[in-house]
C-alpha cells in the first residue's frame, strides 16, 4: 500500500476509537469517561486539545504575516498549507472544547452573556472571530473549482490584507490570553510555570511553534506524497525559529531570576524534572540542532528538529494546563485512556480532512494524486470471496470504513470500565458499609435521612434497595426484632448465604442481595453524625489500622450474638438480605395466610410491588419449595468467596 | 448590610448539624462515595462539611464568599455573581460548564456534578434564594447548637471577633481568617489552630486575585489596536519601499537603455 | 463462570453490537454509493423506480407468495423471521438490561407471550432446517453456512427458554446463560460479514438488481479481463446487450429520469 493509504487507514482507526468514546462521553457524562475530579477540574482535553491545539495552529498567522506583511514572496507557496493547518487546528480546538465543556450545547452563551473581566471570555471570542477570519482566508482555494463562486472569491481576495492584519491581531491576543487564563491561580500552578509574564511567554513560544510546525508539516506531506522536500525554503524558517527560541529562553529565565525562583530548579519534585524535560525538548535540543549547519540544512534533521520542538512546546501547554498543577488532592490526575483516545481521534480527523483537502483542491501548485485514484490501476477483485471491490476509490472506501468500524467496536469493548457501566457510581463492595442503600422511607423523595432516627413514631423502618435501582421493599426492622426475641434474634436473619443462590435469574439483578453483607458500618461509626468515635477507640494505638488489630465488636455490643451462635463476630459477616428477608417473611406470611385465610398476603407481589417479572416469580416459588423449613448456617465466607461474587 | 458568617472553631463540637440543615434546605441528595470526592468532605451534594483535626478540634468548611471573588471574575459568561447582600450565587442557566471557576477559586470550593450528563457547578450560596432574601439567616447558622458559627453584618462580626480575641488572651491565635486574605472574605474564622489548610498555598496575599488578570485584560484593546496598527504600518512602509525600488529599477533600466538608442 | 457471563454481556456484547450496527450501516452506505456510481456510469439512465418499489415491498411482506411453491416452508420461514426479530427486541429482561446500561428502555412483551414466541422460533427453525435438508432441490442449492445458520440462530432461543423457565432445569441456569449470551454475541458479530446481512440489505436488493442491468455496454469484456479470462469469449452475446430487454421497454411515464 502507498504511504498515504497506510496512514489514512491508521487515522481512520483512531477516529473509530474516538467515536466509540465520544458516544460514552455524551451518554454518560464527564465523570464516566475522564479522570477529572474536583481537585483537578481541567485535564488533558484542556491542556492538549484546546491549549495545544491553538498553539499548533500558530503557523497560520506567522506565515501570513511573513508573506503578506513582510512581503517575502518566496514563501508564497506555503501560505495555503499553513492557513489550512491553522483552520483545521482551530476547528479541532472547537471540537475538543465541545468534549470538555460540561454543557457543550451552551457554548453560544459566550456571545450573549458577557463578562469582559474573564480571560476565557476573550479567548472564546478571539477563537470564534479568528476561525471566521481563517475561513474567509482559505475559502478562495476551494472556490477556485466552482465558477459560480468566482465573484465571492474575487471579493475575498480584495480584502485579503485587512483580513490578514485582523488575523494577526486576533492571534496575538488569544495566544497570549491563554497564558492570562492562569494568572488568577497563583496557588495552583507550580512556581516554575506561574509568572506574571505568562501571556508574553505564551505568545513568543507560539511564534516559535508556528515556524516549527510549518517545517514539520511541509516535510511530512512531502514524505507522504513523495514530493521534493522544500528544504531550502525551510532553512531560513529554522533560523528565524532559533532567534525566537533564544528570546523565549531569555524571557523565561530572566523572569525566574527576577521572581527569585531559581532555587526551585534544584528541587527534587516531579515538577522540576518535568521542567527540565520541557526545556530539553523545547529549547536545548532544537537550539543545538538549529545552530549546527550540517543539521540545520538537512531535510531529515529539519524534520526531527521541528518534531522535537513542537512536542516540547505542546508539552509546555499541557504542563500549564494541568500537569504542573500542585497536587491538591490525595489523588493524582493521570489521564484516562479515553481522554487520550479522544485527543488522538480529533487530531486524526483533522489530519484526514487536511489530506483530503490537499488531494481535491489546489492547496499546492499541483494537487497530489490520491494513490487510490490512479486511473491506470485496475479495479480490485477479491478472488477469495468472488466479490468485486470496485474501482480503486471504492476499494479504499471499503478498507477505510472497515478500519473505522472495527476500531469503533474495539473502543466499545474497551469501554467496559465499571464507571461507564454504572454511570459514575463507584462500585460499593458489599462487604463494606451499606449505609447508603438503607434509607428511611418517609414519603419525601429528597428527604432521606440516615437510619436510626424516629419517623412517624416508629424506629428502624428500612427501605431496602440493594440493587440500587430505586425500587425497594419497606421493611419494619424494629418490629421484626421485637417479634423474634430482641437482640438475641439477630442471628436468625444475619447469617451466611445459601448455596446455589446464584443459580437463578434473581441473581442477575439482585446480585449483592445474595452476598453475605456487613453488619458493621465503619463510616457510620467514625462519622460525626453517627457514633462519632475517634479512631483509637476501636483501633489499638501503635498498630496498623486494619480489621486485624481492632477491638472486638462484642466489647461494646454485648448482646450482639447469642450464646452458641455459629458466626464468629470477627468477620462481621451477616447473611444475604434475600435470605434474611425470605426465610422470615415468607414463612410467617404463609402461616398467617393459612390461618387468616388471606392467600394474597403470601404472594410475592405483596412485598415486591409490581417490580417482579414472571421468570423471577417462578424462581422464587421454586426456591421456596426447595428451602422450606430449612435454615442453613454456613461457616464464615473466605475472601475467595467474595471476589467470585464481584 | 453585608451578610457574613463568623465561625469560632473553639466552640465547634463537630456535631454536623449545620451539614444536615444545609442538606435539608437545599434539597441535596444522599452522599454516595465517588471517585472525584476530595478529602475535605465537600462535594456537589455537600456544600459545607466539618473537618476533624487532632485533639478533638473541628472546623467547618464552606464557600468564603470573597469580597472580590476570583470565580466571578473568571466565569466567561457571568454565571457566578456577587450579590449586593454578600453571597456569591450561581446561575445554572448561563453556565457552559468550562469549570474555570473551580480552577480559579483559591479555596477550592466549587464542586462539579461529574456523574450526570447535565452537570452544574455546586457550592454554598448562603441560602440566598431560600432564606436570605426573606430576611432569614442561613440554615447552618440557625442549626448550630453551640453558636460556634453565627450570622450577621460583616463589620459587626469582625468587631465581635476582635473583641473575643482581646477578651480571651491566649485562647485564640491573634488573627481573623478572612479579614484581609485575597481582599477579604464574607466568612470569617477565629481559631486556636492555624487554618491555612483551608486554602491553597501556605501564604496568602492580601491583594484580590482578580487584579492579576485585570492587568492583562486591560491591555487587550491596546494590544489589539497596537498590533493592528503596527502591521498596517509595516505593510504600508514595506510595500511603498518595494514600489519605489521597482520604480527605481525601471528608471535605471530606462536610463541604461537610453544611451544605446 | 459469572465472570465469563459478565464479560459476554458487557464488553463483548458492546463490541458485537457496535460491529453489527456500524457494519450494517457501512455496507448499506457502500451499496448505495455503488448504486449511485453505477447509475452515473451507465449508458442507459432509464430506471423503472415504480417497479422496483413494488417488488421491494412485495418481497419484504411476501404474503402473496406463500401459496405459489412450498407453502408450509414459506409460512414457517415467515414466522421464524418474525419471532426471531420480535422476541429478543421486546423481551422484558433484555429491555431491562438496556434500561440499566444506557438509561432508557421501551415497552416489553409479557413473559407469557415471549415464552410462546421463543417456542415458535424453535419449532419453525427446526421446520425450515428440516425443509432444507430433506428437500433435494434446496439441499443442492445450499452452501455450508445455510445449514449452520438456522441451528446457530436457534441456540440462544433454546438456552434462553430453559434459563428463563427455571422449573425445567434450574441447576443449569448459569450454563444455559453462558451459551445463550455467547451464541447471541456470535450471531450479532457475524451479521454484517455473512449472508445474515440481508437483514439490512434486503430492502435494497431489488434496487441493486435493477441498477445492475444498467452496466455500460461491453462491461462483460472488462469483467472477464479483470478475472483473467480475457482470451475466452464472454458468455453474454454482445448482440443481446445492445437490445437489453429492460432498455427496450422504458418506463416512459416520466417519473424516472432524475
Amino acid at each position: 500500500m502507498e504511504r498515504v493509504a497506510r496512514l489514512k487507514l491508521v487515522l481512520w482507526m483512531f477516529v473509530g476509537l474516538a467515536a466509540a468514546v465520544a458516544t460514552a462521553r455524551f451518554l454518560f457524562g464527564l465523570g464516566a469517561t475522564t479522570h477529572l475530579s474536583d481537585g483537578t477540574p481541567w485535564g488533558l482535553w484542556v491542556g492538549f486539545d484546546v491549549m495545544g491545539g491553538v498553539a499548533l495552529a500558530a503557523g497560520g498567522f506567522v506565515i501570513t504575516a511573513t508573506v503578506y506583511i513582510f512581503n517575502l514572496e518566496k514563501y508564497h507557496s506555503i501560505v495555503r498549507p499553513a492557513v489550512l493547518t491553522a483552520f483545521l487546528g482551530y476547528a479541532a480546538v472547537v471540537v475538543g472544547l465541545l468534549f470538555d465543556l460540561g454543557l457543550p450545547w451552551h457554548i453560544w452563551h459566550m456571545m450573549i452573556y458577557w463578562n469582559p473581566h474573564s480571560p476565557l471570555f476573550e479567548v472564546g471570542w478571539c477563537v470564534m472571530l479568528y476561525l471566521t477570519v481563517l475561513t474567509l482566508e482559505f475559502f478562495p482555494v476551494p472556490a477556485e473549482d466552482f465558477s459560480a463562486l468566482a465573484r465571492v472569491r474575487r471579493f475575498l481576495i480584495k480584502f485579503r490584507i485587512p483580513l490578514v492584519i485582523l488575523g494577526i491581531a486576533l492571534s496575538t491576543l488569544h495566544q497570549s490570553s491563554l497564558g492570562s487564563l492562569f494568572l488568577i491561580m497563583p496557588y495552583r500552578l507550580f512556581p516554575l510555570w506561574y509568572s506574571p509574564i505568562l501571556p508574553v511567554l505564551f505568545f513568543v513560544s507560539a511564534v516559535g511553534l508556528g515556524l516549527l510546525m510549518v517545517i514539520f508539516e511541509s516535510h511530512f506531506t512531502a514524505y507522504l506524497y513523495r514530493r521534493k522536500p522544500e528544504t531550502h525554503l525551510m532553512t531560513p524558517l529554522g533560523v528565524a525559529a532559533r532567534w525566537v527560541l533564544i528570546l523565549y529562553v531569555v524571557l523565561r529565565f530572566g523572569d525566574l531570576t527576577v521572581r527569585g525562583q531559581l532555587h526551585d530548579l534544584l528541587g527534587g519534585q516531579g515538577q522540576v524534572k518535568l521542567f527540565w524535560v520541557e526545556m530539553a525538548l523545547m529549547i536545548v535540543i532544537p537550539l543545538i540542532l538549529l545552530f549546527t549547519p550540517q543539521f540545520r540544512d538537512r531535510t531529515n534533521w529539519q524534520w526531527a528538529t521541528a518534531a522535537i520542538g513542537v512536542s516540547g512546546i505542546v508539552l509546555n501547554r499541557i504542563d500549564v494546563g494541568g500537569l504542573a498543577d500542585l497536587s491538591r488532592g490525595t489523588r493524582l490526575y493521570i489521564p484516562e485512556w479515553t481522554e487520550i483516545v479522544v485527543s488522538l481521534g480529533i487530531v486524526a480527523a483533522a489530519t484526514l480532512v487536511f489530506l483530503v483537502t490537499i488531494e481535491h483542491f489546489r492547496v499546492w501548485e499541483r494537487r497530489p494524486a490520491d494513490p487510490n485514484a490512479d486511473p491506470r490501476k485496475l479495479p480490485e477483485f477479491n478472488k477469495v470471496g468472488l466479490t468485486w471491490l470496485g474501482t480503486p476509490v471504492i476499494a479504499g472506501r471499503v478498507k477505510y470504513s472497515l478500519a473505522f468500524v472495527i476500531a469503533a467496536g474495539v473502543g466499545f469493548l474497551l469501554l467496559g470500565n465499571p464507571r461507564a457501566a454504572s454511570r459514575g457510581v463507584e462500585p460499593t463492595p458489599v462487604h463494606r458499609a451499606r449505609g447508603n442503600v438503607m434509607y428511611l422511607k418517609t414519603g419525601l423523595v429528597n428527604d432521606q435521612k440516615p437510619t436510626g432516627t424516629a419517623v412517624d413514631g416508629e424506629e428502624g423502618v428500612l427501605y431496602l434497595d440493594a440493587d440500587l435501582t430505586g425500587y425497594g421493599v419497606t421493611f419494619y426492622h424494629q418490629r421484626e426484632v421485637e417479634r423474634n426475641g430482641g437482640e438475641k434474634s439477630c442471628v436468625l436473619c444475619h447469617h451466611m448465604n445459601m448455596p446455589r443462590d446464584r443459580d437463578s435469574g434473581c441473581y442477575e439483578c439482585h446480585r449483592d442481595m445474595y452476598l453475605p453483607t456487613d453488619a458493621f458500618r465503619h463510616d457510620w461509626h467514625a462519622s460525626p453524625t453517627g457514633a462519632n468515635l475517634a479512631c483509637v477507640e476501636c483501633h489499638a494505638p501503635g498498630y496498623a489500622r486494619t480489621s486485624e488489630h481492632v477491638k472486638p465488636c462484642m466489647d461494646c455490643h454485648k448482646h450482639l450474638v447469642p450464646a452458641g451462635a455459629t458466626i464468629k463476630i470477627k468477620t462481621y459477616m451477616a447473611p444475604s438480605y434475600v435470605d434474611a428477608m425470605h426465610e422470615l417473611c415468607i414463612g410467617c406470611h404463609a402461616k398467617v395466610a393459612l390461618k387468616e385465610n388471606k392467600p394474597e398476603i403470601a404472594r410475592c407481589v405483596e412485598c415486591h410491588k409490581g417490580k417482579l417479572n414472571y421468570a423471577d416469580a417462578q424462581n422464587l416459588l421454586y426456591r421456596r419449595r426447595a428451602l422450606a423449613g430449612r435454615l442453613v448456617v454456613l461457616p464464615p465466607a473466605t475472601p475467595a468467596n467474595h471476589s467470585e461474587g464481584k | 448590610m453585608k451578610a457574613a458568617i463568623l465561625t469560632d472553631t473553639t466552640k465547634c463540637i463537630g456535631c454536623s448539624e449545620c451539614v444536615l440543615a444545609c442538606k435539608k434546605v437545599n434539597h441535596l441528595k444522599e452522599d454516595v462515595p465517588r471517585r472525584w470526592d476530595t478529602d475535605d468532605g465537600l462535594s456537589a451534594r455537600n456544600w459545607t462539611s466539618v473537618i476533624g483535626e487532632p485533639d478533638n478540634k473541628f472546623v467547618r468548611k464552606q464557600c468564603r464568599h470573597c469580597l472580590e471573588p476570583a470565580c466571578v471574575s473568571a466565569c466567561p459568561v457571568g454565571a457566578m455573581h456577587k450579590t449586593e447582600l454578600g453571597p456569591v450565587i450561581y446561575d445554572s442557566s448561563k453556565c457552559i460548564g468550562c469549570r474555570y471557576c473551580m480552577m480559579a477559586c483559591p479555596f477550592g470550593i466549587p464542586r462539579y456534578e461529574w456523574s450526570t450528563i447535565v452537570p452544574y457547578v455546586r457550592k454554598c450560596i448562603l441560602c440566598y434564594e431560600t432564606r436570605l432574601k426573606h430576611g432569614q439567616q442561613p440554615a447552618c447558622t440557625e442549626a448550630c447548637p453551640t453558636k460556634a458559627t453565627i450570622f450577621g453584618d460583616r463589620d459587626e462580626l469582625l468587631a465581635e471577633a476582635q473583641q473575643r480575641i482581646r477578651n480571651n488572651p491566649g485562647k485564640y491565635l491573634n488573627r481573623v481568617w478572612g479579614e484581609h486574605e485575597v481582599g477579604g472574605t464574607s466568612v470569617l474564622y477565629i481559631s486556636d489552630m492555624d487554618l491555612s489548610f483551608l486554602a491553597y498555598g501556605e501564604h496568602f496575599g492580601d491583594k484580590p486575585l482578580t487584579q492579576t488578570t485585570r492587568v492583562a485584560m486591560e491591555a487587550v484593546p491596546f494590544t489589539f489596536l497596537g498590533v493592528g496598527m503596527a502591521m498596517s504600518g509595516l505593510y504600508w512602509i514595506i510595500h511603498r519601499r518595494m514600489k519605489l525600488q521597482t520604480e527605481q529599477a525601471s528608471e535605471d533600466t530606462e536610463h541604461q537603455a537610453s544611451p544605446e538608442e | 463462570m459469572t465472570a465469563w457471563i459478565d464479560f459476554a454481556r458487557g464488553p463483548l456484547f458492546r463490541l458485537c453490537f457496535a460491529l453489527m450496527v456500524l457494519g450494517l450501516l457501512r455496507i448499506v452506505l457502500i451499496t448505495l454509493l455503488g448504486v449511485k456510481e453505477a447509475y452515473q456510469r451507465s449508458s442507459d439512465k432509464i430506471v423503472s423506480w415504480k417497479e422496483i418499489r413494488r417488488q421491494t415491498i412485495g418481497w419484504l411482506f411476501p404474503v402473496a407468495r406463500f401459496w405459489r411453491e412450498r407453502p408450509i416452508y414459506s409460512l414457517f420461514s415467515f414466522l421464524f423471521h418474525v419471532g426471531m426479530i420480535v422476541t429478543p427486541l421486546f423481551l422484558a429482561s433484555h429491555v431491562l438490561l438496556w434500561r440499566n446500561s444506557v438509561g432508557f428502555g421501551w415497552p416489553a412483551l409479557p413473559q407469557e407471550v415471549a415464552n410462546w414466541l421463543a417456542l415458535l422460533v424453535i419449532v419453525t427453525g427446526t421446520g425450515i432446517f428440516l425443509g432444507r435438508v430433506l428437500h433435494s432441490g434446496a439441499r443442492e442449492l445450499s452452501k455450508f453456512q445455510d445449514f449452520v445458520w438456522p441451528l446457530l440462530i436457534m441456540t440462544p432461543f433454546i438456552t434462553g427458554y430453559i434459563a428463563s423457565n427455571a422449573v425445567i432445569s434450574p441447576r443449569a441456569y448459569q450454563q444455559m446463560m453462558l451459551i445463550h449470551i455467547y451464541s447471541g454475541d456470535l450471531i450479532l458479530l457475524m451479521i454484517p460479514f455473512t449472508r445474515l446481512a440481508h437483514c439490512a440489505l434486503a430492502p435494497l436488493s431489488q434496487l441493486v438488481t435493477g441498477i445492475a442491468w444498467k452496466f455500460p455496454a461491453g462491461s462483460g469484456d472488462r469483467v472477464a479481463e479483470t478475472l483473467g479470462f480475457a482470451d475466452r469469449p464472454t458468455w453474454v452475446p454482445k448482440a443481446r446487450l445492445a437490445t437489453a430487454p429492460d432498455a427496450a421497454q422504458p418506463d416512459t411515464k416520466g417519473e424516472s429520469r432524475k
